[in-house]
């Protein structure tokens, strides 16, 4: 008993010597836009449209379809920020075609030696064009990896695709955009194309459990802080840009599965070939709080209310056409009024292993995939 | 390697164990010795880094060292030379707080690397032969006291852990923010093979062949290369010892 007490008294000890070494707290290091002040957001809630949407390096807001272009000139966003970080605006107001417009700011951390540009964007929020083809002509090289955007008939830059390029990133095995599991290729159909290939992440990743990572575009947004803490809920999927009711998704797929199909633990499972997935959603949501699908409930959520999904894609070693007629499933009917007050989000995903949610699939898998087209009912 | 190590130590033992006989029979100017202590201290930054926010527990596990020494006096004075080998772990477990602690973690061919904001437990049990000379000094009777540098080779290394609750940002305090529940870690092929440093200790005769003993062991270069990124941060091993000692 004595003993153990020495033991515990040592410890002790040593613990509190150890603790009496602990040096003051450096100022923060961290310059990041934490959020927009409640106070500012009360007061321009009449042109505000939905929660803005803030990322390690950009603050979107969504601003009302009546708004002026010189209104919102006159905007100055007030933001949250790391604690001891500061903020100055470049005001350099750029428009962003004729919906909306968008400006620099710069943030500096406390401690003075790290600084962010962070863009600040208002724009209308969009439908998706009736004629609009996704041609994957734009996309930005701005960060290590690719990032794709739309653009309306007036140059407005439209952030809708995203990828998981941002969590394999993480793995440090991203050296160009080409290494990334979504890239560019300039072969496609008509000028570039998308390139989906399931990439390793290497042994840290086969340690987080996510051993592989495949390609994937979809409409949405990733939430990069969830990436390998909660990788389902980081693919955020579906936007409310429906501009009426789909009647089917067509575009162009080649596809070549990886040799060996691997589980989260990146054993060999012998009798099992990888497969793609592309397929398109429409699902209810509720306008004043938008919580989209993710990587859990995408294909099996009961407010899905429209699918079409490419059925037993194959291995296609060509461009091949496709057209899958988007269904209605869960007994629900699509409803125009709905529609109108913002209550369906849309989705469009490819992946190049259908598995990869759950880490399954082939190293080396690729599909290509170029000129989706969404096709529209004009009643 | 490490049977070579002990195979050479059991016959250091056999060796001075005869020899000590003989010294018993002969004269009282040199004696035997056998130690068996317990370490415990830490492997520990020197300063402590302003990346480490508290210490939020430690466990200085078991750690024996077992050392057999030859130990002379000079003439009829007080002055002596003491050396001899050790097998002994030098080890513990810590879980701190840290904040925007700058890591880097080999995969493959890239690098995760960022500033980890969150806790880190950590797991050190180093087993080392350890060669120290020391000088001492012959109070009176019952005490001497010691000092001196020692060498110590890596038999056995192992420094693993685990990252846990908090973030990571990727390449520098301005990437992207990743959020974290538990990532492990194993540097232990990375540990350096071979440390020094210095002790100094106390010794106590409490009878005829029995004496008790406190030293202390400051490591003077770390335990990881300096160049090493997984651990930014000099490592440096300080341990304290009580134990006993059969001298002949």
């Amino acid at each position: 008993m004595a003993k153990k007490n020495i033991f515990k008294l040592l410890s002790f000890i040593t613990l509190a010597l150890l603790t009496s070494c602990i040096r003051e707290e450096a100022p923060n290091a961290e310059c990041d836009i934490i959020a927009v002040k409640t106070s500012w957001l009360e007061e321009n809630k009449g042109i505000l449209s939905g929660k803005p949407i803030i990322t390690n390096t950009a603050v979107r807001f969504y601003v009302n379809e009546e708004t002026s272009i010189s209104d919102l000139k006159e905007l100055d966003p007030q933001f949250e920020l790391t604690p001891g970080a500061q903020i100055s605006s470049l005001r350099t107001i750029n428009e962003n075609g004729e919906r909306g417009i968008y400006m620099l700011y710069h943030t500096t951390s406390e401690d003075g030696n790290w600084c962010k540009v962070y863009t600040i964007s208002f724009t209308k929020q969009s439908v998706i064009d009736t004629d609009a083809v996704f041609s994957f002509e734009h996309f930005a090289a701005d960060k290590k990896y690719t990032v794709w955007y739309e653009e309306d008939a007036n140059g407005t830059r439209l952030d809708w695709w995203a990828t998981a390029n941002a969590g394999f990133n993480m793995s440090g095995l991203g050296k160009t955009p080409e290494d990334f599991p979504t890239s560019i290729d300039t072969n496609g159909v008509k000028g570039n194309c998308v390139k989906l290939t399931t990439r390793s992440t290497g042994s840290f990743g086969k340690m987080m459990k996510m051993p592989i990572a495949p390609g994937n575009i979809f409409i949405g947004e990733f939430i990069t802080a969830n990436a390998t803490k909660k990788p389902l809920e980081a693919t955020r999927f579906g936007l409310t840009i429906a501009p009426s009711k789909p009647v089917s998704l067509t575009g162009y797929y080649k596809y070549e599965a990886g040799e060996v199909f691997t589980n989260k633990a990146m054993e060999e499972i012998a009798d099992r070939r990888d497969t793609c997935a592309i397929y398109s959603v429409l699902y209810e949501v509720d306008p004043n709080n938008v919580v989209t699908l993710d990587g859990s409930n995408v294909l099996s959520s009961d407010r899905i209310v429209l699918v079409a999904q490419l059925e037993n894609p194959g291995e296609e070693s060509e461009w091949t056409a496709f057209e899958i007629p988007y269904k209605e499933v869960n007994g629900k009917v699509f409803d125009s009024e709905k529609l109108a007050n913002g209550e369906y989000a849309i989705t469009v995903v490819a992946t190049s292993s259908k598995g990869g949610d759950v880490f399954e699939g082939a190293v080396g898998s690729t599909l290509h995939i170029d000129e989706f087209k969404i096709n529209w009912d004009n009643k | 390697m490490k049977k070579i190590f002990i195979a050479l130590f059991a016959s250091i033992i056999a060796f001075t164990a005869t020899a000590g006989n003989e010294n018993v029979k002969e004269g009282k100017n040199w004696s035997v010795r056998l130690s068996v202590g317990y370490n415990i201290g830490g492997t520990a930054p020197m300063p402590m880094p302003v990346e480490i926010r508290s210490i939020e527990g430690f466990n200085p596990g078991l750690n024996l060292s077992f050392e057999e020494s030859v130990q002379f006096l000079f003439g009829k004075g007080h002055w002596g030379l003491r050396f001899g080998a050790r097998v002994e772990t030098k080890g513990m477990t810590t879980n701190a707080q840290t904040k925007n602690y700058y890591m880097e973690v080999v995969n493959g061919d890239g690098i995760v690397a960022g500033n980890w904001t969150g806790k880190v437990e950590t797991t050190v049990k180093n087993i080392y032969l350890t060669i120290p000379l020391l000088a001492v000094y012959q109070i009176n009777d019952r005490w001497n006291v010691s000092a001196g540098a020692y060498a110590s080779f890596l038999l056995n290394g192992n420094f693993t852990g685990y990252a846990y609750e908090g973030y990571l940002r990727e390449g520098n305090p301005t990437g992207e923010k990743i959020e974290l529940d538990k990532a492990a870690y194993d540097f232990s092929d990375d540990l350096r093979k071979f440390n020094w440093g210095l002790q100094a200790g106390a010794e106590y005769q409490i009878c005829n062949h029995l004496a008790i003993f406190a030293d202390i062991k400051w490591g003077l270069n770390g335990i990881f290369p300096s160049d090493y990124n997984c651990v930014t941060f000099a490592l440096y091993p300080i341990y304290g010892t009580l134990g006993l000692t059969c001298n002949f």
